[in-house]
């Protein structure tokens, strides 16, 4: 069964009455333990599909199911509780409460699935060390770097045990070196957990990680290359 | 735990905001309260003024004197029945008889009307201090042709401490009749009215002038404490039962308590427009903060975090600084009250409050209720100016909320 799927989508923006169609009739299928890419230039789509993957948004007609449920009818608070049972989030920037450190930021997500305090705390500093952060736990995201927030974000993003992470432009913000060092990071993720990983990028770097890229123009699927 | 960390350090996230914030919350609730404690003193003082004066803090009457006060209801042999009453009640602390009636009042120079208030001297002075009241002369004695005249009475007839009066009165069998007695004492108390119509003599003197024998028109009472008063009336109302009207200090001068009922509102008034206000101030800063941090709010309603907790963290926030302020407004109000306990000199408008009964030198005074009422209601404007924006916050669609700019 597809652990993410979408059929037959369209979006379409509504901008004081000016309709901007983002996707058109997209029909796709994400296997467990992808390790895939949404790729396209600026306005292709891939944004929108994501963010309908990740509940955060619902399609104008079509439907989007999440492990075999579909998302749609539902209320803010059913759609919070799925995101936070089984997805986990990656943003191009500003994914970090301000106000917490490192490993609150890390704990949250378990504080929301009601984890006890003693095993989110043990659970946060091992992710922390995991994603190379361990001396940064007592650290709030403005006295990191932009990579190091990014894997703060990855932690947080594995801390709540979802079976699937979306990321969308993870590394636009970070040098290449840096870029790099995270993309190895979610790769390992990947295969020692089997976390399904889903991207939409237009990073040459990320493209060339995916093992799966689905090539979207003007809201369409345009190619799906598996590697 | 977390929602509540996030609340709180968000507060403090923009010091010079929360500093302008808190201190405008202060600075309303503190000068609300210090309002409060000024109206409440010109009040309890209106109150006190009153029982001290003359009304004591019941009166006890013929039946029929409260819808006709006057010489025709009267307590007959020295409302001998009252009295053992009144001696049987523990909670009485005092009382004293006395005779009241109209008279005209002339001078060589000039006439008025007033009232004439027949007085055991001792006896009065346990239950009201008009001997403590006196601006010149000396207190009722044991001659029966000295007076006590009002200090504006006296003005008006243009007489002085030893001078000659004239009173006038329709006796008991509606006969005039008049006698002549002499100034032995001026008042002067904190109502013009007063001061300006009565005239204490012995109660002796006034029976006679009356002819009324030994009855009198009133027991006045004053029980040892203030919370025991309606108790005590309805318990002497009871032990009468019917054969004398028992009213306290209220019931007697309804007219005080008009007032009384009429400073408390216009003095909730003032709370309520200091809070109307806050709750604009905080929605506004609320309002502020969530539009700074709509991608935050994007983020963390993407992690998970549902829409009612979303809700209650914002509504926090907003309830935190209200507290921040809240609390120092309270120790600011607290603090002005209590550095102005010698009383403000407000002898500027001495003559406006004297129609009130209230003198020129008030002493702010605080009820319980002037702290937690402002607390309560500092509680709920709080959650409610923060729910607007909270609200708001929660219908933001996650996926433009992350990626707002």
């Amino acid at each position: 069964m597809a652990i993410l799927e979408a059929r037959d989508v369209t979006k379409t923006y509504d901008t004081r009455g000016v309709e901007t169609p983002a996707l058109r009739g997209v029909s796709l299928a994400i296997e467990p333990g992808e390790f895939s890419a949404l790729a396209g230039p600026s306005g292709s789509g891939k944004t929108t599909l994501l963010n309908l993957f990740g509940a955060l948004d619902v399609p104008t007609s079509g439907e989007v199911f999440l492990e075999g449920q579909a998302l749609g009818g539902r209320s803010g608070s059913e759609l919070a509780a799925l995101r936070l049972e089984k997805l986990g989030f990656v943003f191009q920037a500003y994914n970090l409460i301000p106000v917490l450190t490192a490993r609150e930021n890390v704990e949250f997500v378990m504080e929301l699935q009601g984890v006890k305090p003693a095993e989110r705390r043990e659970r946060a500093e091992r992710l922390l060390a995991e994603v190379g952060l361990a001396e940064l736990g007592s650290k709030r995201p403005l006295e990191m770097s932009g990579g190091q927030q990014q894997r703060v974000a990855v932690a947080r993003a594995i801390a709540s045990g979802p079976r699937i992470v979306l990321a969308d432009e993870p590394t636009a913000n970070l040098d290449s070196t840096t870029a790099g060092q995270l993309l190895d990071l979610m790769h390992r993720m990947n295969r020692e957990r089997g976390v399904t990983f889903l991207f939409s990028t237009h990073d040459p770097q990320v493209i060339e990680k995916a093992s799966r890229v689905v090539r979207l123009h003007d809201g369409r699927v345009a190619a799906d290359e598996r590697r | 735990m977390g929602t509540w960390r996030i609340a709180w350090r968000n507060v403090f996230r923009n010091p010079r905001r929360t500093l302008i914030v808190v201190t405008a919350i202060a600075v309303g609730v503190g000068g609300a309260v210090f309002a409060m404690a000024i109206n409440y003193g010109m009040v309890f003082q209106m109150v006190e003024n009153a029982i001290d004066r003359d009304l004591g803090h019941l009166q006890i009457h013929a039946p029929g004197y409260g819808d006709d006060p006057g010489i025709a209801h009267r307590l007959a042999g020295g409302g001998a029945e009252v009295v053992r009453a009144l001696e049987a009640e523990p909670a009485v602390r005092a009382f004293a008889p006395r005779l009241r009636g109209q008279a005209l009042v002339f001078s060589p120079r000039a006439s008025a009307g007033a009232e004439l208030v027949g007085v055991e001297p001792e006896r009065e002075r346990e239950v009201t201090r008009i001997a403590e009241s006196l601006s010149q002369g000396r207190y009722l004695g044991s001659s029966r042709r000295r007076v006590l005249v009002g200090a504006v009475l006296a003005r008006r007839l243009t007489v002085k401490i030893g001078d000659k009066i004239v009173i006038s009165v329709q006796d008991a069998s509606g006969d005039l009749t008049g006698e002549a007695f002499r100034i032995a004492g001026i008042f002067d108390t904190a109502s013009r009215d007063f001061d300006g119509g009565t005239i204490f003599l012995p109660l002796a003197s006034a029976q006679a002038l009356y002819g009324v024998g030994d009855d009198l028109s009133e027991l006045v009472v004053v029980a040892h404490d203030r919370s025991e008063v309606e108790p005590l009336r309805d318990d002497l109302a009871a032990r009468l039962d019917g054969k004398a009207e028992v009213r306290s200090w209220d019931q007697t001068q309804p007219l005080l308590r008009y007032m009384v009922e009429l400073f408390d509102q216009m003095g909730w008034i003032v709370y309520g427009a200091v809070f109307v206000a806050m709750a604009f101030g905080i929605a506004n800063v609320m309002l502020m903060a969530v539009h700074e941090r709509i991608r935050e709010i994007g983020i963390l309603t993407a992690v998970g975090m549902r829409p009612r907790r979303l809700v209650g963290m914002i509504a926090l926030e907003s309830v935190v600084l209200t507290v921040i302020g809240l609390l120092l407004g309270l120790g600011l109000g607290l603090w002005a009250v209590a550095s102005l306990q010698d009383g403000i000199d407000l002898s500027r408008w001495g003559e406006g409050l004297s129609d009130f009964g209230v003198g020129a030198r008030i002493v702010p005074t605080l009820r319980r209720a002037d702290l937690v009422i402002p607390a309560v209601a500092a509680a709920i404007t709080a959650l409610l100016a923060g729910l607007w924006p909270a609200l708001r916050a929660a219908r933001l669609r996650p996926a433009e909320a992350v990626r707002h700019t």
